[in-house]
């Protein structure tokens, strides 16, 4: 794929992508945007390839994924490294900018889902956010069909408890 | 893939999607950003690199002076501890030294009732 091809298609996939970031980042606008920068990164110097195995769509959310992962495991470190001292790490809450732009029922969704496991929470925004079938999300996750639809059938029951549970 | 009646939460996943979407950051500005990022993947591993190899030294340093302080043969070394004086018996010379005929080493402790 040509530079300008996965600059186009990247720019269509922006705000999904930016979407997931979030996700990912446990709605930290900051953490969100430096994953997905690193992200877009990876891809336009070549280190991280489209092959088409998967659908663009499906392998880009897996890089913005493990390029998030990355970033929560050097910020661990850096919480319990001496280093720390020397910048802000981020605490994977949401930031206060995103938490305004979100209205309430919104803001309840997104409280109701952090409090679910990871795994359940990441298919749950593949499969109702970005419109994967939980195929494609198994792929996203990296884990197999069978594992992503317990993942899911879990997750969903739990979050519509969470939501009842919660006053209207 | 959602079914039938996960509409209510296919709703207010698209709520989110809508409100996340007009907050998000500009394509172009987000791909400059990018661009502009310090190229950090050599200088990672020799941050890493470093802090391990101080940690190794920390420990070699460690290991020597504890070595140094250490006599050479500890076969040589009486170990003594606090309650030592507990096991002294009076005259325990004499468990030690070979008895003599016409020759006393048995001396009268007089503290000893």
């Amino acid at each position: 794929m040509s530079p300008e091809a996965l600059e186009r298609e990247l720019n269509q996939l922006h705000p999904a992508a930016f979407g997931w970031a979030l996700a990912c980042c446990l709605g930290d606008r900051a953490a969100a945007e430096d994953a997905l920068q690193a992200s877009y990164l990876k891809i336009l110097d070549g280190r991280a390839r489209f092959d088409g195995r998967a659908s663009f769509r499906t392998w880009l959310f897996s890089v913005v994924r493990y390029t998030a992962a990355g970033q929560r495991r050097r910020a661990v470190l850096r919480r319990w490294l001496p280093l720390a001292l020397l910048g802000v790490t981020p605490d994977g809450r949401p930031d206060a900018a995103t938490e305004l732009v979100r209205a309430d029922g919104t803001r309840r969704l997104t409280a109701a889902l952090e409090t679910l496991p990871g795994r359940q929470r990441e298919v749950l925004h593949l499969v109702f956010y970005q419109d994967l079938t939980i195929a494609e999300a198994a792929e996203v996750a990296g884990v197999s069909v069978g594992t992503a639809r317990t993942h899911y059938e879990r997750g969903k029951a739990a979050l519509r408890k969470l939501l009842k549970e919660e006053p209207e | 893939m959602t079914e039938r009646d996960d509409h209510d939460l296919g709703d207010r996943f698209h709520a989110l999607r809508r409100d996340e979407a007009a907050a998000a950051p500009a394509f172009r500005a987000t791909l400059a950003a990018a661009r502009a990022r310090p190229v950090t993947t050599s200088r990672r591993p020799a941050l890493g690199f470093a802090v391990a190899g101080i940690i190794v030294a920390s420990v070699a340093v460690a290991v020597l002076a504890i070595r140094h302080r250490l006599p050479n043969d500890l076969a040589t070394v009486r170990l003594k501890t606090p309650t030592d004086f507990l096991l002294a018996l009076p005259n325990e010379d004499l468990l030690r030294t070979v008895p003599q005929l016409g020759r006393v080493t048995i001396t009268l402790d007089r503290r000893t009732p």
